[in-house]
């Protein structure tokens, strides 16, 4: 779910997340397919990015999110139910990147 | 420092001169257990500040109520005075928080964020009290913060230098680690019994008598919330899950599955409320 510039926004892009002001209220709803007049306001309006749809990427690479993975069980991972948590984990991370 | 010594001087933090001012003024409205939801509700409107923040956190995935609540008023009447009270002092420490312990606001939120996951996975009736419980969770280390500045930055170099846990390099330095710090805080500003309890046994699940799924709701959001690598919490390691609690939330692995999948959105999400100024 890529966080996209409100100046290299298109019209035709949809939103994936609400876009909300600052006292959290929504303004446009998820979903909502910007238009250039939309986006002309969301520019006037000091908002800096907003969610669109697309392909969803984390943006640190697997293995290193992985290996930190590992690092921070070091001292627990052999505890009980450590190891389940762990791999549940892991596997949650590979379907982010597949 | 004997125990009750160390007890006294962290109930009297209400008088130190860091404090912040808004926690101070707070802590007039959140102490008196006799206060209205009136009362409260217009202590936080007469001040921009902490409203606009109450109106963040409400409206932010905390709770579940995203983009819907527009007014203090509303925010009351849905969350219900305790977890309004819990929740102001959460925003109020914020700044103490970021001061002792870079982190740990983010820790907290994100903790909050999913302790409600699991508490509805688990169809607790209030999820917002637990979620509140779990933003308070570590309020002692923000209380040995303030009042021992010098003492805990040493303690979290010790717990760096050592490869150890915050809580047991605390237990070395104080003999009393932040959970308990913070349930002495918590009773003396009248915090409700369940509030306390999860503050207090956090860390031990096992031992709270009275909410003892909403302790184990918050002690597995810390692990989860550490094992994500969202926010610092002391050090960076996951502590070991308490059998006991691990038993009686019995999550099966597709609902442990569905709550990493719900903080990923949640988290991403909060991420971006902690960037955003104010």
């Amino acid at each position: 779910m890529p966080k996209v510039s409100v100046n290299s926004l298109k019209p035709g892009m949809k939103l994936s997340k609400p876009v909300v002001n600052e006292a959290g209220m929504v303004l446009l709803g998820e979903g909502t397919e910007l238009t250039g007049s939309l986006i002309e306001r969301l520019q006037n309006m000091n908002m800096s990015s907003v969610y669109v749809e697309g392909v969803s990427k984390p943006q640190k690479s697997k293995e290193d999110i992985m290996s930190e993975i590992d690092a921070r069980f070091k001292k627990t991972g052999n505890e009980p139910h450590m190891g389940t948590l762990k791999r549940l984990l892991e596997e949650h991370i590979e379907e982010l990147y597949k | 420092m004997d125990i009750q010594a160390l007890r006294s001087q962290i109930e009297k933090i209400d008088t130190l001169p860091t404090i912040p001012s808004v926690l101070r003024k707070l802590l007039v409205v959140i102490e008196n257990p006799k206060i209205s939801l009136n009362e409260v509700g217009s202590f936080i409107s007469n001040d921009p500040v902490l409203t606009s923040r109450v109106l963040k956190v409400v409206n932010s995935p905390v709770y579940g109520f995203p983009g819907r609540i527009s007014s203090v008023s509303q925010a009351l009447i849905l969350l219900g005075l305790n977890v309004v009270k819990g929740m102001l002092l959460g925003v109020s420490v914020f700044e103490a928080m970021q001061k002792t312990m870079v982190g740990l606001w983010e820790h907290s939120l994100g903790c909050a964020i999913t302790a409600r996951i699991i508490a509805k996975k688990k169809d607790l009736k209030e999820p917002e009290e637990v979620s509140v419980a779990a933003l308070l969770h570590d309020i002692g280390k923000v209380v040995l913060g303030l009042k021992f500045p010098g003492e805990y930055k040493k303690i979290m170099a010790e717990a760096e230098s050592k490869d150890i846990f915050i809580v047991d390099a605390e237990k070395n330095y104080f003999n009393i680690n932040h959970a308990d710090a913070g349930a002495w805080i918590a009773q003396k500003w009248n915090f409700p019994r369940s509030l306390v309890e999860v503050i207090e046994y956090h860390h031990k699940p096992h031992l709270s008598k009275s909410v003892p799924v909403q302790t184990a709701i918050v002690h597995l959001s810390d692990i989860l919330v550490r094992a994500k690598g969202f926010g610092f919490a002391g050090n960076n390691f996951v502590p070991a899950v308490n059998g006991s609690a691990w038993q009686s939330l019995n999550l099966s692995e597709e609902d442990l599955k569905d709550i990493f999948a719900e903080m990923e959105d949640s988290l991403s999400q909060a991420e971006d409320f902690l960037l955003s100024d104010e």
